[in-house]
């Protein structure tokens, strides 16, 4: 089992009362699962997500990922987890505008101290597997937000993660070039990565296996989805 | 993360936003250029102060006849002082414990005569030691002898300026130059000695150049007025073995003379290392005073990049949020932020330091201003800057860390 969710709760504080952003989440997710995660605004799953990335902590419960409670993990050990374990998505691509794509794509393995040959060599190549082998000098200003896509998916392969996590990974962009990224996601997949999707658009879900829907932070439903 | 990474991230960071820099660094530039400057205009000053009392000796316990006006020396004549007089100098030499010897030197103020031209000149007898006490060089020929003294040969020393009036265009030595009724031969001449500009204690300002040395013998023989309220000697130079004697025999010295003189005060003693350390003593409250105001602009330099650098935090709140989703370390985030604020004030030292530099020459160059720049303070001013930049680059580079990452990642 790559994830283990055991009896997971978040709660917010706001002022002086505590409000209640995930309930009681069990959930496991195996190897090379390609999961999407659903759910109207407010529904907490922005919160799930930033827990599966390791950006935030659960009030109570259990995270286990590959046999390590992440719950327990302390501030470094979180950055290290995130830097080898998650591939971050995001909708708004979050790129370093003054960096280039090359650039762009070498930071992780920067924060995880691998020389510059190296560091180089596999930014390269995750750049060429999103087929942008002929923009790797380009900032990101200068590149179409396909391309800026692109650019943030080689990001998240370079590391080689445990799992990648997108997050609205089509909400910038229009159906065209959402479904050529979509398209890649399905290759990737298929390549053996694990994926978990988060949208609130029924046919971007339908690209993946398996759909949970969040509602009130709480799991609504969770089930495989009829195969394409 | 290596820290190669952290000053490439740095200086690009300072290339790509160059005018914004530059203003950081300001305060960081100014600061540094007004440390190296003050320094080198107190040590300019330090190193004048010096070269005018080693002129004096700094070994030396110079007695001084007192300027007294006539009825005054007739007054203290009345009282019995004959004024100071070679047996006073024999008597210190005798007595006072740590004297090496003494000088005694009687003066007049005349006028030298070569051919046709003449100069005002100060006479001065004086015996062969009198060179070596007070580092007199000569340019040409020999200083006064012992013989020359002995036997009151009628010959003399010239002042460099003395000699560069009268012998424009000729070799001066063996030449016979004429002073109130007496011939006296030129055996050498003097090196050029630093203007005296100001007064040293109870000496005079006076410009040495202009002086005609002669056997102390010869000159008592020759050039002496039968006055009565003229002492005999003018000046009596104590050499004592080192300068931690100087203080005590002084006191003895003033203690003799006083005896001697029958308590009548018409006698000065000065300790040149003395005036040298007083003088130093309050100079350094000027330096201290000159480095305070340093210290405070490289303090408001410091202080403007913890602004700019704040602000810039702010800005890159973003930058942050995504550098911590992909794995950067708190501690990473607060050395990149500490190494910028770093780089900009190095940067802001190198040209404070140019900047300092050429200011004090330019200093030195237009007004009378003397400056030396040590080494160490060009050192200590950029050492200096280094620290400003690590101590206030410290406050928003540890702000930067502290952000959440899931909240600066959606930062707008």
């Amino acid at each position: 089992m790559l994830i283990e969710i055991k009896s997971l709760s978040k709660n917010y504080v706001m002022g002086e009362v505590e409000v209640p952003a995930l309930i009681d989440i069990n959930v496991h997710i195996k190897q090379n699962e390609y999961v999407a995660i659903m759910g109207p605004s407010g529904s907490g799953k922005s919160t799930f997500m930033n827990i599966l990335g390791c950006l935030d902590t659960p009030t109570t419960g259990q995270y286990i990922f590959n046999k390590t409670d992440v719950s327990s993990l302390s501030d470094d050990a979180l950055s290290a987890m995130r830097n080898k374990e998650i591939g971050f998505i995001f909708q708004n691509f979050n790129l370093l505008p003054r960096l280039n794509a090359l650039q762009n794509v070498e930071l992780p393995l920067v924060y995880s101290g691998i020389k510059s040959e190296e560091r180089r060599e596999r930014a390269l190549r995750a750049l060429d597997r999103v087929g942008l082998s002929d923009r790797i000098h380009h900032k990101s200003s200068e590149m179409s937000g396909g391309q800026r896509q692109r650019v943030a998916i080689a990001r998240a392969l370079v590391t080689n993660p445990g799992i990648l996590l997108a997050d609205e990974p089509t909400g910038a962009l229009d159906s065209k070039t959402g479904d050529e990224i979509m398209v890649l996601f399905d290759e990737l997949h298929r390549e053996g990565n694990t994926i978990i999707l988060i949208t609130h658009e029924q046919e971007i879900a339908n690209y993946a296996h398996r759909t949970i829907h969040i509602k009130d932070g709480m799991i609504h439903s969770d089930k495989a989805n009829s195969p394409r | 993360m290596e820290y190669q990474e952290n000053i490439r991230l740095a200086i690009r960071g300072l290339i790509d936003h160059k005018f914004r820099s530059f203003l950081t660094m300001l305060g960081i530039i100014f600061g540094v250029a007004s440390v190296i400057t003050m320094l080198s205009i107190g040590e300019g000053a330090k190193r004048q102060a010096i070269a005018k009392y080693q002129d004096l000796g700094v070994n030396n316990i110079i007695v001084r006849e007192k300027k007294l006006s006539d009825e005054e020396l007739e007054e203290v004549r009345a009282k019995f002082s004959p004024g100071l007089s070679l047996l006073d100098a024999s008597v210190i030499k005798e007595i006072v414990p740590g004297v090496i010897r003494t000088a005694s030197q009687s003066e007049i103020n005349s006028e030298a005569k070569y051919t046709d031209k003449s100069v005002k000149s100060t006479i001065i007898g004086i015996t062969p030691d009198y060179a070596e006490m007070l580092n007199y060089k000569t340019a040409k020929g020999n200083f006064i002898t012992d013989d020359h003294n002995k036997r009151a040969l009628k010959v003399c020393v010239l002042g460099a300026g003395v000699a560069n009036t009268l012998f424009r265009n000729e070799d001066p030595i063996g030449k016979m130059i004429k002073v109130e009724d007496q011939w006296l031969e030129v055996v050498g001449v003097l090196k050029s000695k630093t203007l005296f500009t100001e007064t040293v204690g109870e000496l005079a300002a006076r410009d040495l150049n202009t002086d005609v040395y002669v056997p102390l013998a010869t000159f008592l023989s020759r050039f002496s007025h039968e006055n009565i309220l003229t002492s005999q000697i003018q000046q009596i130079t104590i050499q004592v073995e080192s300068s931690n004697r100087l203080e005590e025999d002084s006191k003895l010295i003033d203690g003799i003379l006083k005896r001697h003189h029958f308590n009548n005060e018409d006698y000065n003693i000065v300790v040149p290392y003395e005036l040298l350390q007083q003088e130093e003593k309050e100079r350094q409250i000027y330096n201290f005073l000159l480095g305070a105001i340093a210290a405070i602009s490289l303090l408001v330099g410091g202080i403007g990049i913890m602004n700019i650098m704040l602000a810039t935090v702010m800005e890159r709140t973003r930058e942050i949020g995504i550098r911590r989703a992909i794995g950067a370390r708190k501690s990473d985030i607060m050395s990149q932020f500490v190494t910028e604020a770093v780089a900009i004030s190095i940067t802001g030292g190198i040209i404070g330091v140019i900047l300092g530099v050429s200011l004090s020459l330019t200093v030195s160059l237009f007004t009378d201003i003397t400056t030396y720049i040590q080494p160490y303070s060009i050192f200590i001013a950029f050492g200096f800057s280094v620290l400003v930049g690590i101590s206030f680059g410290y406050l928003p580079a540890k702000n930067a860390a502290n952000l959440k990452p899931i909240d600066s990642i959606r930062y707008e």
